[in-house]
């Protein structure tokens, strides 16, 4: 995709306060594939997470006034706009019983075929699967699932201070992997 | 409070991750308001996140972008109302341009009805100044006839006649000058009554007691240069017909006068 003319931050949110199309398209054009990316991470499910995308897209536009860009960058509040309706929608009851049902379907249909994809192959789950299997494992259910450390601790049976040193340390090996 | 440590720590990616919890963030946005190395860190990190997100990008389907612009149709601003300033701009260039040219137009108008009025002036001015200079060259020549008349009239050898009336009661005058040498006559017309149209003045010399023609008078300014006349006892002006007459008509004489 060619773009013609690339806006600074500010320039951004500013036009998109300023209601501009023309700039939400931009910004659709350049950051729909990596939210979508890590959207696929969480949801796992091609329809659903086309429905998260434009939910979050949606979010973006609206709540534009609450982005505050002293606290960070309009990516990392996209970012986390996007794993939040993500984990909304994975833990919502419709998600539950629909994914309840495929998994019955699938035991009689086998895995092929399925709109499911092997979503750990792409994005920040790649790289966090590249981990060893204990920090994988918490970065897993915190990150891409959304449970508190607490929870984290009672559902592996481990303690909490171990949970958060281990996230901790999983975590600064992945900025190690992802710094430029 | 070991600043180095607290960036090697993780709370960093954990707070850029959304994971941390409400305390740890409100901590860390402290912190980094104090310290820009903090700062500085926190912003590496998102910047790489990103970075490595938009390399990993997984392009959607692009009926999603359609769905939104049509869900979000209205609340767009109308993209015609971004544009006013360029057209305004452009408007407003047109509307000068059109003011400079009836400016310009007007004062073309203004201009050239000068010029034709300043040139008109100068046609009179030039016709008067030719008019000026041929009076002004009629008057040197009649200055310069005066003169040689003067000169004619102060010679010791001109003799000068004059002709009174005949008539009693008019005071009718004219003066003979009669060159003694070349015998050259002229006649200087002091006062005399206008001649009808048809009629005119005629000048004779009285030769041995016989009337010799002269010469008819014309208007003339000054000196009238008449006829030679080698001899003369006397001269006289009678009113002829116009043209003249072979002999004068004796009671038409107005003025005469003896030579000596």
């Amino acid at each position: 995709m060619e773009v013609v003319k690339k806006y600074s931050e500010p320039e951004l949110v500013q036009l998109l306060r300023q209601r501009s199309s023309h700039v939400f398209s931009y910004l659709y054009d350049n950051y729909s594939g990596a939210l979508h990316s890590v959207i696929l991470n969480i949801v796992n499910e091609e329809e659903l997470a086309n429905d998260v995308l434009q939910e979050v897209f949606v979010k973006i536009w609206r709540q534009i006034e609450s982005y505050d860009s002293s606290k960070g960058r309009l990516f990392t509040w996209m970012l986390n706009i996007a794993r939040n309706a993500s984990i909304d929608t994975v833990r919502s009851k419709g998600y539950q019983n629909s994914r309840q049902n495929r998994e019955l379907t699938e035991d009689v249909y086998t895995a092929g075929g399925t709109s499911e994809m092997r979503t750990d192959q792409i994005g920040l789950k790649k790289l966090v699967y590249s981990l060893r299997e204990e920090y994988k494992v918490l970065v897993e259910l915190s990150y891409f699932q959304g449970y508190t450390q607490d929870e984290i601790a009672k559902m592996l049976n481990i303690p909490l201070g171990t949970v958060k040193t281990r996230l901790r340390t999983a975590l600064i090996q992945l900025r190690e992997i992802i710094k430029p | 409070m070991d600043i180095k440590s607290y960036i090697e720590s993780g709370v960093i990616e954990s707070y850029v991750l959304g994971m941390a919890d409400t305390q740890e963030a409100a901590e860390l946005e402290q912190l980094s308001r104090q310290h820009p190395e903090i700062r500085k860190a926190i912003n590496d990190f998102e910047a790489a996140l990103e970075q490595h997100a938009l390399a990993a990008a997984v392009t959607p389907p692009f009926q999603i972008k359609e769905q939104l612009l049509i869900t979000l149709a209205d609340e767009f601003i109308k993209e015609e109302e971004s544009r006013p300033v360029a057209f305004g701009w452009f408007r407003y260039m047109a509307a000068a341009s059109v003011i400079l040219l009836v400016v310009s137009a007007a004062l073309n108008v203004y201009f050239y009805t000068q010029f034709r009025s300043t040139s008109n002036a100068y046609q009179a001015l030039l016709v008067e100044k030719n008019t000026l200079f041929a009076d002004n060259q009629n008057i040197q020549t009649k200055a310069l006839e005066l003169y040689s008349n003067m000169q004619m009239m102060s010679d010791p050898a001109i003799q000068k006649i004059s002709l009174s009336a005949t008539k009693a009661g008019e005071n009718n005058l004219a003066t003979i000058f009669w060159d003694s040498k070349s015998k050259d006559v002229y006649l200087m017309l002091n006062k005399l009554p206008q001649a009808a149209p048809d009629k005119q003045y005629q000048l004779w010399a009285i030769v041995d007691g016989k009337p010799v023609d002269a010469g008819m008078i014309d208007a003339c300014a000054g000196l009238c240069k008449m006829k030679n006349i080698p001899s003369a006892s006397m001269f006289a002006i009678t009113l002829e017909k116009k043209g003249g007459a072979a002999s004068p008509t004796m009671d038409q004489m107005c003025v005469a006068g003896k030579v000596g």
